[in-house]
């Protein structure tokens, strides 16, 4: 550790000015726009924002799409976490990789994906007709359950990843000492491998509920005008009314929602232990 | 003071509000060999990082060969030091690394290679020119390290627990080294350790610390034969430490009546020096054990607990049974403080 | 044996879930209609060739590809010093400048981009390249910071003392020493914040002007556009890119630990 703190000073704030300036600042601003309705401080802009039955459908399918996606993911990725991590090293890693390859891959490119697959010429209504559970195609793009896999998809991995590496910190054998003491593989679950891992459910469960309340290409491409969400509807706002004061009201409530979702869910883990 | 080389004037070193060493006053000879001994957490590994440069002091002045160094940076001062991890440069070969000093100094190729070929032959590293750190066992890391500093001819050479993390045998065989590359270049040495046996074997003379305090300074002999504190007698296997008071012995619970007359403020015996089985003094045996040469007991008395030592031939004492012991005067160590 | 099965099955469908619609996408570009089916009509090449010659896919191509250089370059420049100074350095208020620099991370892109059109843009007469560009290089500044963070922390300090005592200036210390062992760091650094940046869509989506358009944004209007396989064989080839950069990193660097 060096002592001279002018000189680490110096070193750090060219980054911490770059991002106070070009980004907090800026946000900042926008998001005090929200406040202001005609030149005046005011609260109007939320009142009038929350009066909107469209906006409350958006706020609430939005934190209900974002909590479903983090509670499945959870549930899948405990299943599959803990799979991996009872694979050989090599498999292990290999495996690993494949989870972690869908992150590097453009979100455009994946969730566009499922227009193929879920279009009404795609595979799921070829089977749904072939099997002749219906004559029509149904609809499923389009519709919350469209965003729902989108989303699902997107931040899978991240949940994966999380639970893994909590994981690899559980002590080697505590699994079969709970069994052979006894417990079921439910108890194993809820009184040993939950509390365990629950750092890392709890940063996955951020990063996925943070990530699709947040989303904007899945809803955008999956979704349409028809199944909003807050990102979307922001960039409607902006881009077909010119509504910043709207625009500033959703960034509020996305902002806010990150960084609660964050706290919350800390909190959350620290009373359970 | 005037033949000082290396001369530390009313230093005083913190880590921001927290003052580790409060006031150190120590002056070494060209040439010595000084071992910086003390407890764990005691300042040691301060006062070299601030002989170095690596930390300013908060007053106070370092001389080095006359100069004031107090303010001048560390690249500059001229000072080896050798660190407890080594700190090797981990991408670069053995020779690299050994020449990383000269390089800088930029000296030319010829007179690098030849220095640099002369500094591991000289720790015996000159097959292994060609290998990476990663490479190396532990003694030879520590050699390199060793070789890394000795090549800048440094007017000072610091060394930070040269030989703790090296086994038996290997401490045994770097103390050896060390010693006669002291002998050799003649360079001024300070070594940091916190085993007596280590500073004892090797230091011209001892600096002992304790809480960013120098206790005594003195020739091994000085310091394994007359410690001067009750700390320094503590240090050095003077187990028996008791509180005096005219001719009384002051025990945890009770005193006691001593033999005979004292002025000092302590008396302190060696095992070895405490008569057994005659005197005024009796006790519990609590503990026994056989070491070579002599039977060990730890005595439950009334004064506190008493270590002592017998020649392996007398007749021994069982555990739990009673023992009469004596503190003679003539192997008592009067101490002050 | 059968939960050795169990867990096959589990991990097979998970992996069916996350990887095979690219597997579909891939096929769907080779149809040899006009239209996106599956299974394709016929297999032809021509929509994976049609994607060079679009006009508009160059363009956002290479405005992608700045942006997500240099963009990457300057994040390091700024990130690599201030992730050594904290590491290093006890330097104070450590924490908030460590929040501030990872708040872009928090921060939803969308609101980024509209916030920079409207202060920077509008108003201070900034190019909407320009605004990309800072926008792109704040966003991966917090990865820059963190990967090379992990790498100084694994990496002891004294080493650096070792060489000021053999007479580095501290500057000298850090290129000499310090760099070379950071190196994968760094490259892993690199790659992880080019590909955020080339992937990013909500921060660009409102700092898009005429002619400049990222590629990801161009996909998204082309595909409202039109619903020919062109999208479909164009993200085909961009997952194809994707997966050799990941598979090289990952070979040399071992690149999915810094992720
Ligand atoms: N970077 C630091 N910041 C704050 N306090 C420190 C720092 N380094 C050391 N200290 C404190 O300073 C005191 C002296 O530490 P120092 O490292 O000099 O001890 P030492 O004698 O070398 O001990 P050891 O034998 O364990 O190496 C200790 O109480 C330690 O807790
Ligand atoms: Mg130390």
């Amino acid at each position: 550790m060096f002592q001279n703190n002018r000189e680490g000073l110096a070193l750090a704030l060219p980054a911490a000015v770059f991002t106070a300036i070009l980004f907090l600042l800026p946000i900042g601003m926008l998001l005090s726009e929200a406040f202001q309705v005609d030149g005046h401080w005011s609260l109007r802009g939320y009142l009038d924002f929350a009066s909107k039955p469209l906006n409350q459908t958006v706020f609430w399918r939005s934190l209900k799409l974002a909590g479903l996606v983090a509670m499945t993911s959870a549930v899948i990725g405990y299943a599959c976490a803990f799979c991996i991590i009872n694979l050989d090293g090599k498999n292990r890693g290999r495996i690993f990789g494949l989870i972690v390859l869908p992150l590097m891959i453009s979100p455009v490119a994946r969730t566009y994906a499922w227009i193929v697959i879920l279009g009404r010429t795609g595979i799921v209504n070829d089977a749904i007709i072939g099997l002749g559970l219906s004559d029509t195609p149904i609809r499923i793009l389009f519709t919350e359950t469209a965003v729902f896999i989108g989303l699902l998809q997107l931040f899978l991995p991240l949940m994966i990843i999380s639970l893994i590496s909590s994981m690899e910190n559980l002590p080697k054998d505590v699994i079969a000492a709970s069994r052979v003491l006894g417990a079921s593989w439910l108890q194993v679950f809820t009184k040993v491998i939950l509390p365990l891992t629950k750092d890392g459910l709890v940063l996955g469960g951020t990063l996925v509920f943070t990530g699709s309340l947040t989303a904007y290409i899945t809803p955008a491409i999956l979704g349409g005008s028809k199944v909003l969400m807050l990102e979307t509807l922001l960039y409607q706002r902006v881009n077909v009314a010119n509504d910043f004061v709207s625009a500033g009201v959703i960034a509020t409530i996305l902002i806010v929602m990150s960084f609660g979702a964050n706290i919350l869910l800390k909190r959350i883990a620290a009373i359970r232990s | 003071m005037s033949n000082a080389f290396v001369s530390l004037q009313k230093l005083s070193l913190a880590y921001g509000s927290n003052i580790v060493v409060p006031e150190l006053d120590l002056d070494i000879v060209e040439g010595e060999l000084i071992a910086l001994l003390g407890p764990s957490g005691c300042g040691k590994t301060t006062t070299m990082r601030a002989i170095a440069g690596l930390m300013a002091p908060q007053s106070g002045r370092i001389y080095i060969d006359g100069i004031d160094m107090t303010r001048m940076p560390a690249n500059k001062r001229g000072i080896g030091l050798v660190f407890q991890s080594y700190a090797l440069f981990p991408h670069l070969t053995t020779f690299e690394n050994a020449a990383f000093g000269l390089r800088l100094k930029k000296l030319p190729q010829a007179e690098i290679t030849q220095i640099v070929e002369r500094g591991l032959r000289a720790v015996g590293l000159d097959r292994l020119a060609d290998r990476k750190p990663a490479e190396m066992s532990g003694g030879q890391q520590q050699r390199l390290s060793l070789a890394r500093s000795l090549v800048m001819q440094p007017k000072v050479l610091l060394l930070d627990e040269p030989l703790s993390n090296l086994d038996a045998r290997l401490r045994l065989e770097m103390r050896a080294e060390l010693q006669r590359v002291q002998k050799e270049t003649g360079i001024t040495m300070v070594f940091v350790t916190h085993d007596q046996s280590e500073a004892l074997a090797l230091a011209d003379r001892i600096v002992l610390m304790n809480n960013g305090i120098i206790e005594q300074i003195g020739t091994p002999d000085e310091l394994y034969g007359a410690p001067k504190t009750k700390f320094a007698a503590d240090f050095f296997g003077f187990e028996n430490i008791f509180e005096v008071e005219g001719n009384t012995i002051k025990g945890a619970a009770q005193s006691l009546p001593l033999g005979f007359e004292s002025t000092s403020k302590y008396l302190a015996w060696r095992p070895g020096a405490i008569d057994v089985g005659v005197g005024n003094f009796s006790g519990i045996v609590r503990g026994s054990a056989f070491a070579g040469e002599q039977r060990e007991y730890i005595i439950e008395s009334k004064i506190g607990q008493v270590h002592a030592a017998t020649p392996a031939a007398d007749p021994s004492y069982k555990i739990g049974e009673e023992i009469v012991f004596d503190f003679p005067q003539d192997h008592s160590l009067p101490l002050a403080r | 044996m059968s939960s050795k099965w169990t867990s096959r099955i589990i991990i097979g469908i998970t992996l069916t879930f996350l990887i095979g619609p690219f597997l579909i996408i891939i096929l769907a570009g080779l149809s040899a209609g006009d239209f996106m089916t599956f299974p394709p009509d016929g297999i032809s090449l021509k929509w994976y060739l049609k994607v060079f010659t679009v006009e508009s896919f160059r363009a956002s191509f290479a405005l992608s590809m700045f942006l997500a250089v240099f963009g990457t370059i300057a994040a390091l420049i700024l990130g690599i010093p201030a992730a050594y100074a904290i590491s290093r350095y006890d330097i104070p208020y450590a924490e908030t400048i460590k929040t501030i620099v990872a708040a872009p991370i928090i921060v939803p892109g969308i609101i980024v981009g509209l916030a920079l059109l409207r202060y920077l843009v509008v108003p201070l007469g900034f190019t909407v390249t320009l605004a990309l560009f800072l926008a792109h290089t704040a966003l991966v500044l917090p990865y820059a910071v963190r990967v090379v963070s992990s790498s100084l922390n694994n990496l002891r300090g004294d080493m650096e003392e070792a060489a000021v005592l053999l007479g580095c200036s501290r500057i000298g210390a850090f290129m000499r020493v310090v760099l070379p062992n950071i190196q994968s760091g760094v490259l892993a650094a690199f790659i992880l914040g080019f590909v955020t940046s080339f992937n990013q869509v909500p921060v660009s989506l409102f700092l898009s002007g005429p002619g400049v358009r990222t590629l990801p944004i161009d996909m998204l209007s082309y595909m409202e556009m039109t619903y020919d396989p062109s999208v479909a064989a164009l993200s085909a080839l961009l997952a194809f890119l994707s997966v050799i950069i990941v598979f090289v990193a990952e070979k040399f660097l071992g690149f999915s630990r810094y992720v």
